[in-house]
C-alpha cells in the first residue's frame, strides 16, 4: 500500500523517467539478443536505483523482465521468469543503497576509485542474480543443482565480468549524464 | 563513505570478485574433466614403455602395451613389471633407489626425451605416447637424458 501511494504520489518527471529506463531496458535487451550474457539492463536498472532510490530501482528492473520475459524469444518458463523479475531487482536495490550512502561523500579526484568501486558493484550482485537463477532453473528442469552451476559456470563468469565492465566503465559518466537532468542534483556525486 | 578512502576494501573487493571467478572456472573444468574421464575411461589405448637398467644403452621395451585411456605411468609400469610402490616408486624388478642411482622417467617427443618432473602415479599416459624408466645417476642436477 506503502508503494502504491508513493507511485501515485510520484511527479510525472520520475514516471518519465522510470518508463524510458524500462524501455530502454527492454530494447536493449532485443538488441542485444544475440550476445549472450552481455546485457545493458542490469547497468541500467543499476543506475536508475542509484538516482531514484531502491524502490524504484527494484521497480525498473521488475517491469522490464515483466515485458521481456513475456516476450521472449528463447522461451518462457513461468518460474524462470518469476524469478528473474525479482533477481533482477537485485541490481537497482543494489543501486538504491549505494546511492543513499554515496550522496553525502565528497567524490571530486575519485573516479578511478569509484569505477573500480562500481565494477565490483556490478560483479557482486551478479553472482548472487546468477546463483538464484541458475538454482531455480535447474529445479524447472529437474537438473542437479550442482550440474547446473558447473556447466553454466563459462556463462555465470562472463555475465558477471561482462557487468563488471560496463559497470566500471560507465557508471560515473551516466549518473553525470542523469545528474544534468531536473533533480538529479542530489547526490553529491553528479554536482560534478 | 570513508571505505572508499581505504585502497585496501577496493583490493579486497576486486580479490574476492577474481576468487568467485576462478573458483567457478575451476569447479566447471573439474566437472568437465570428470564427465570426460568417465566418458573415455574404458577405451583401450596403446603405450610404448622401455626400462634401462643404467648398465648400458641396452633398453627392454614393452611396445604397443594395451592400457586404459586415463590409466597413468605407474598403472603402466604394473603392467609390464613388478613395481614397488609406497608413495614413491622405489624399484622395478626387484632393482632399488640406492644413492647415487635411482628410476627416473622420461617421455619421448619430437624434440628428444623430455625429463618427468612429476609422480608417476599422476602422469596420464597418452595414445601411442612413448615412455621411459631410466635408472640413473642423480648425483649432478638435472640428470642427463638417457642415451
Amino acid at each position: 500500500m506503502d508503494y502504491l501511494t508513493k507511485c501515485f504520489k510520484m511527479k510525472p518527471f520520475k514516471i518519465a523517467i522510470i518508463g524510458t529506463l524500462v524501455a530502454l531496458s527492454v530494447a536493449t535487451n532485443y538488441a542485444l539478443i544475440g550476445v549472450y550474457n552481455v546485457k545493458l539492463i542490469d547497468f541500467i536498472v543499476f543506475v536508475g536505483g542509484f538516482c531514484f532510490g531502491p524502490l524504484i530501482g527494484a521497480s525498473i528492473g521488475i517491469l522490464s523482465w515483466l515485458i521481456y520475459g513475456a516476450i521472449n524469444p528463447y522461451g518462457f518458463v513461468p518460474q524462470v521468469w518469476l524469478t528473474t523479475m525479482f533477481a533482477e531487482s537485485i541490481y537497482g536495490i543494489v543501486g538504491g543503497f549505494l546511492g543513499k550512502s554515496l550522496a553525502s561523500t565528497e567524490f571530486r579526484g575519485q573516479h578511478i576509485r569509484l569505477s573500480v568501486f562500481f565494477a565490483t558493484m556490478g560483479f557482486l550482485p551478479t553472482v548472487l542474480y546468477d546463483l538464484v537463477t541458475n538454482i531455480v532453473y535447474a529445479y524447472s528442469f529437474d537438473v542437479p543443482v550442482i550440474v547446473a552451476l558447473l556447466t553454466g559456470a563459462p556463462w555465470t563468469v562472463l555475465h558477471e565480468v561482462a557487468n563488471a565492465t560496463i559497470f566500471g566503465v560507465c557508471s560515473v559518466p551516466m549518473i553525470m549524464a542523469l545528474g544534468k537532468l531536473p533533480e538529479g542534483l542530489r547526490h553529491d556525486l553528479l554536482r560534478k | 563513505m570513508t571505505f572508499l578512502e581505504n585502497k585496501w576494501f577496493l583490493v579486497s573487493l576486486v580479490v574476492l570478485c577474481w576468487a568467485i571467478s576462478t573458483s567457478f572456472m575451476a569447479g566447471y573444468y573439474y566437472f568437465q574433466y570428470t564427465d570426460f574421464y568417465a566418458k573415455v575411461r574404458g577405451v583401450i589405448i596403446s603405450a610404448n614403455l622401455g626400462i634401462n637398467y643404467g648398465n648400458s644403452s641396452e633398453v627392454v621395451w614393452f611396445n604397443n602395451t594395451k592400457i586404459n585411456a586415463g590409466a597413468t605411468l605407474l598403472d603402466l609400469t604394473r603392467l609390464v613389471a613388478s613395481v614397488n610402490y609406497t608413495g614413491m616408486l622405489n624399484s622395478i624388478n626387484g632393482v632399488p633407489n640406492s644413492y647415487p642411482k635411482y628410476w627416473m622417467w622420461w617421455t619421448w617427443s619430437g624434440f628428444g626425451w623430455s625429463f618427468g618432473s612429476f609422480a608417476c602415479d599422476k602422469y596420464i599416459v597418452g595414445e601411442n605416447e612413448t615412455l621411459l624408466w631410466y635408472y640413473q645417476d642423480v648425483s649432478t642436477w638435472p640428470p642427463s637424458p638417457p642415451p
